[in-house]
């Protein structure tokens, strides 16, 4: 068996003095595509930046493919293979779609972009459009394209389906099973939507009080409604 | 009374020096929001590096091309072991770099005194431009600074590593989340922000007196065009630049120097009580 990916291990972390996380340990095996679930403001997206190393971890290790990675500038997460689509896409709003692509990949070549757009068609008809000049569709599709186009090994994505129509998110959720299947990459996956989590996920896993409270394959996860209403319900 | 032409091209010698000083004080701004209290005097290090060369026998030449490189190398070692470990706390950078610039005055004045220097005149000549003579090193200056601000630019919008400093400008975390080495970017904004000015000290250091305190009467402005010209965007110095130099210029010549600097700084104040991000400001992103 293989190590896995990502670890995880005891992390604490969050904003000020107050700590979001707290003791939170996840392992993601290598080709997996993990969903991340919970209520709104239990922690999911400060996950995803503490991962990101905007946050800083205040105790814990955070390893990836055998990088320690604890307290890493995020350039350097980015460097070590993990792609990051913020929640809110945080595409540039003055930048040309080409060149919101290549912030992605500052050594990308033309072969590179046309890939990328490959993903996307509609980034290829409007590649002149500057980024702000998009729908939030998309401008989730050009961040998704923006953090592939860096050929990561890890894929985070926060909320990509968050106010945006249902046929983009089901393109969304084609493409992500697409390159999952194709490049055997490892997705981490923060959603709320239950069509795309089931369309897109292997395993679920439930954020609450800080850390992880439970793991389950996603296929049991629409058997399980008690599940549901546990770790989602308001 | 001295000619249109002359009037017209001393405003837009000004506006140009303005301009180079402006714009190494915006970059460094709009990528590592640093306020460089500093900046004055890299500009006089600039002339004072022009001053040694003199001083040592060697020509205007060689400081001309000393001055940045010079510069723009002190800039890197400041933005190491200064810079990088206050620039994420507004109030720490303009402690650090306002300390930094009475420490560079005062080793100014332990080295070469409190006086005043001179530098001689690189070119003596002078061109007849509509009737009138006119200092031919003067439109040397014009055509140095021109080309620098224009490199810059290229620089900045035409290549990748300038659309990567642009995209930290906008959005400092994503941009670093996308792999670019932002502490890189910051060594060589700030290395290149101070050599720009160095080279401002050095191409203006044979038309005045320098002494340790010329830094000053360069940031006030340079700080006011940038203000005028909206905080935050690498275009916005041209357009203050060319406002608050003509502005002061024309000023000086018609009136005197002491009501040019009331009138630009109360045209100042007024265009920013009007247009609050300057004149190419962008609305701050509401929340
Ligand atoms: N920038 C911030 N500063 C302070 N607290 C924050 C900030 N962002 C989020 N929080 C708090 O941290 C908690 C977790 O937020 P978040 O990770 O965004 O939740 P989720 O993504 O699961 O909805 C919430 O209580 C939220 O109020
Ligand atoms: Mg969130």
């Amino acid at each position: 068996m293989d190590k896995p990916v990502l670890e995880l291990d005891g992390i604490s972390a969050g904003y000020g003095t107050g700590l979001v996380l707290q003791d939170l340990s996840l392992t993601v095996d290598r080709g997996e595509v993990l969903g991340i679930m919970g209520r709104n403001g239990v922690g999911k997206s400060t996950l995803l930046k503490t991962l990101m190393g905007l946050l800083k971890v205040r105790s814990g290790r955070l390893t990836f493919s055998g990088h320690d990675l604890t307290n890493a500038p995020s350039y350097r997460v980015a460097a070590a293979g993990v792609g990051y689509v913020p929640q809110g896409r945080e595409v540039f709003p003055d930048f040309t779609i080409r060149q919101n692509l290549i912030m992605g990949n500052l050594k990308a070549r033309n072969d590179d972009i046309d890939a990328a757009m490959d993903l996307f068609p509609v980034l290829r008809e409007r590649a002149r459009a500057t980024g702000g000049s998009l729908s939030g569709g998309q401008q989730q599709q050009l961040a998704i394209a923006r953090a592939l186009i860096g050929r990561p090994a890890l894929l985070v994505l926060d909320e990509p389906s968050e106010g945006i129509q249902p046929s983009i998110v089901r393109e969304i959720g084609t493409t992500l099973k697409q390159v999952s299947a194709e490049k055997g990459m490892t997705i981490m996956l923060v959603e709320q939507n239950m069509d795309m989590i089931t369309q897109c996920c292997d395993r679920v896993v439930f954020l609450e009080g800080g850390r992880i409270a439970t793991s389950v394959p996603a296929a049991q996860l629409l058997e399980s409604p008690a599940l549901l209403n546990k770790y989602m319900a308001f | 009374m001295s000619s249109v032409a002359t009037i017209v091209l001393d405003a837009s010698n000004y506006a140009l020096i303005l301009l180079l000083i402006a714009l190494g004080l915006a970059i460094i701004f709009g990528l590592m929001n640093v306020i460089n209290l500093a900046h004055g005097e890299f500009l006089m290090l600039g002339a004072y590096t022009v001053l040694s060369i003199q001083m040592a026998g060697g020509p205007f030449w060689l400081g001309l091309i000393a001055a940045p490189l010079a510069v723009g190398l002190f800039g890197l070692v400041i933005e190491e072991v200064v810079i990088r470990r206050v620039y994420h706390r507004v109030l720490d950078t303009i402690l650090a770099t306002w300390g930094l610039s009475l420490l560079l005055k005062q080793s100014i004045v332990l080295v070469f005194g409190p006086g005043s220097h001179s530098i001689e005149d690189p070119i003596s000549a002078s061109v007849m431009i509509f009737g009138a003579p006119y200092p031919a090193y003067r439109l040397f200056i014009m055509a140095i600074s021109l080309l620098v601000v224009t490199a810059t630019f290229l620089f900045f919008f035409k290549t990748r590593i300038g659309l990567a400093a642009r995209g930290v400008i906008a959005n400092r975390n994503m941009a670093a989340c996308l792999g670019i080495n932002t502490r890189n970017l910051d060594r060589m904004t700030f290395s290149l922000g101070a050599a720009l000015a160095g080279l401002a000290g050095a191409v203006i250091a044979p038309l005045i007196s320098l002494d340790p305190h010329l830094g000053l009467g360069y940031l006030v402005p340079a700080f006011l065009a940038i203000l005028v010209g909206g905080l935050g965007s690498i275009m916005a110095p041209v357009v203050g630049a060319a406002g608050v130099g003509v502005t002061e210029n024309l000023a000086a010549t018609f009136l005197s120097p002491v009501y040019a600097q009331l009138i630009v700084f109360i045209t100042a104040v007024l265009v920013i009580r009007l247009a609050p991000g300057g004149l190419l400001g962008k609305k701050r992103r509401q929340t």
